[in-house]
């Protein structure tokens, strides 16, 4: 074993100059890059969630394409749709249908739509989420976009959308190493290589702390209302775990850390160079409801 | 006693009324340490790090009402049914099973070689007496109890805070517990047993494990690795001041390993580890 491991020490070290160390001392460590940074979109609304927990179709819709005009730099959201998707692509369109907090239907048909107004069949879009691997439309996916909300996870630490692609590996159990550390070099599965458009993370109402085999209590779950959108997966997930910690804070009036720590995040950047985890190179534009914004 | 033969699913499941008040239960699902995922994701973990043998999860439904929940778990053995109970030990004493919490919709309870979750999907006042009525009667249907792990004994009792006493077996249920090392500097395996129990302490609160490996040279294996990534500088047994300004300090002691954290002075470290060699050697001496 060398020295190298980052121990409780090292943590001390740095938790004197960083409240949130246990999840980011690594990313602090490094002084900030020169290049360009990356771009991620927090869009919040303030109507009332339905029953499914999220706001109406139509305000969801407006919220996912104010967020990808905003992304993209595009006023036109067909032109927008565009850049990302091409009429002969077969897009899978990756969920999660997670019992407690799903990625809700209303996300979903917003991204089918836009999909579609760009000229991509319905035939030709699949949305799915543990049947992907026997899923015909993402056994030929061209293009994919990943949707899912934002939960603490009593194994990754987080469920995030690089966790989202775990369902592309026909041993998703096989990745729970380390607490899921690697995650994100199921990125690099042909299934999924380089096909990925956009990201879209679930805000309406995390999970920022769980209890019990399901990880879930009511209690835990706080009405956000937003949609993180980013190209970069890493990026959009270091940027939701930042304000679900300091959620975290506020409710438990402490520094704490999450039940399990949510390195794959930090490692799909320092290790496995998937994005950008280091807030000082995310370039984040916020939209729309300000209040409780935590971030 | 725990019983001499292997229970099925199917015992397991008997002791679980098929109502509860108003609520009528659903079918069963039973999984086992290779099918748990498709029930809980990846939280199986923590449960097969426990080597549980199945679960049956019966679903209670009542329209208008929040569904209860019953999860329960074959443990294999009252040791790692006492272990998983202890993987979260917040919430209220429901003084149910051989040992309960209560909190946030959750009933969590342990007996003989089960663990029980009984939870509702929305906690109300109904619902909370409805979970603690069914979880007394599950509990009274399990005819059996269980002994707590052994390595239980090797903790000194002075200062001990008793609810806060944590049994496992891996480097990650430990980082659950008090983040150590990104990496598994203390070499534990599913074959090794480990208990982390919190002391009072003046002006806060110190910590110690202690580690039961399969022989004396796995020990000392785990020692080394531990002084080499952890504590380079101190010898064993002596203290090092971390960067808390607090005390950590080792010791290897046959097949056992035991590590103080936090601890005020650094002759308070060394009397902790001093309390555990006696009960090691106490120990040995009564088996």
């Amino acid at each position: 074993m060398s020295r190298s491991t980052i121990t409780r020490r090292d943590f001390l070290k740095v938790a004197s100059v960083a409240p949130l160390a246990g999840a980011l001392a690594p990313a602090l460590a490094r002084p900030a890059a020169a290049e360009n940074k990356v771009r991620v979109v927090l869009v919040r609304d303030p109507s009332p969630l339905g029953p499914g927990g999220a706001p109406p179709a139509d305000v969801v819709q407006k919220m996912l394409d104010d967020g990808v005009r905003a992304l993209l730099g595009e006023t036109d959201i067909g032109k927008a749709w565009r850049t990302l998707i091409r009429p002969d692509d077969t897009v899978g369109i990756k969920t999660n249908v997670w019992r407690y907090i799903p990625t809700t239907t209303e996300v979903e048909q917003a991204l089918k739509k836009r999909v579609m107004d760009a000229g991509v069949p319905g035939d030709r879009i699949g949305i799915d989420d543990r049947g992907v691997l026997r899923n015909p439309v993402f056994q030929k996916a061209t293009a994919l976009i990943n949707a899912r909300p934002l939960r603490s996870h009593h194994w990754s630490g987080v469920g995030s959308l690089i966790k989202n692609y775990i369902m592309f590996t026909p041993q998703p159990a096989a990745w729970h190493g380390d607490t899921c550390a690697d995650l994100a070099k199921i990125w690099d599965l042909p299934e999924v290589k380089g096909k990925t458009r956009l990201n879209v993370l679930v805000m309406f109402t995390p999970l920022f702390h769980g209890v019990g085999p399901h990880h879930y209590a009511k209690e835990y779950t706080w009405e956000y209302k937003g949609l993180i959108l980013s190209l970069d997966p890493v990026a959009a997930d270091a940027t939701g775990l930042r304000i679900l910690l300091a959620k975290h804070k506020e409710f438990f009036g402490d520094d704490r850390p999450l039940q399990m720590n949510p390195h794959h995040i930090q490692l799909a950047d320092t290790r496995h160079h998937l994005g950008v985890s280091d807030p000082a190179r995310i370039e984040l534009v916020k939209l729309g409801w300000s209040e409780g914004l935590l971030i | 006693m725990s019983q001499p033969t292997a229970p099925g699913p199917r015992l397991l499941a008997s002791y679980i009324p098929v109502s509860a008040g108003p609520w009528l239960s659903e079918a069963d699902q039973v999984f086992d340490a290779g099918t748990i995922f498709d029930y809980i994701d990846g939280a199986g973990e923590v449960y097969r790090s426990y080597n549980m043998r199945h679960l049956v999860a019966r679903r209670f439904h009542k329209d208008g009402r929040p569904d209860i929940v019953v999860d329960a778990f074959d443990m294999g053995s009252a040791a790692d049914a006492f272990g998983v109970f202890t993987h979260d030990l917040d919430g209220e004493d429901a003084a149910i099973g051989q040992g309960s919490t209560y909190k946030a919709g959750l009933l969590s309870f342990w007996k003989d070689r089960y663990f029980l979750s009984v939870y509702a999907e929305e906690e109300t006042a109904e619902t909370k007496r409805q979970l603690l009525e069914l979880g007394r009667t599950i509990a009274a249907a399990i005819p059996g109890t269980g002994e707590k792990p052994g390595l239980l004994k090797l903790l000194p009792e002075e200062g001990l805070e008793a609810g806060r006493v944590r049994f496992f077996h891996n480097h990650s249920v430990l980082n659950y517990h008090f983040f150590v090392a990104a990496d598994d500097i203390l070499r534990l395996a599913q074959t090794s047993d480990a208990v982390f129990a919190d002391y009072r302490e003046s002006g806060g609160r110190s910590r110690l494990l202690v580690v039961a490996y399969a022989d004396p040279p796995a020990a000392a294996k785990a020692g080394e690795s531990f002084a080499r990534a952890y504590m380079p500088d101190a010898r064993q047994g002596a203290g090092m001041s971390t960067g808390n300004r607090q005390w950590t300090a080792f010791r290897v002691r046959g097949r056992f390993v035991a590590v103080v954290f936090d601890v005020a002075s650094e002759a308070g470290a060394r009397a902790r580890l001093d309390a555990v060699e006696r009960l090691i050697d106490g120990n040995k001496r009564g088996e």
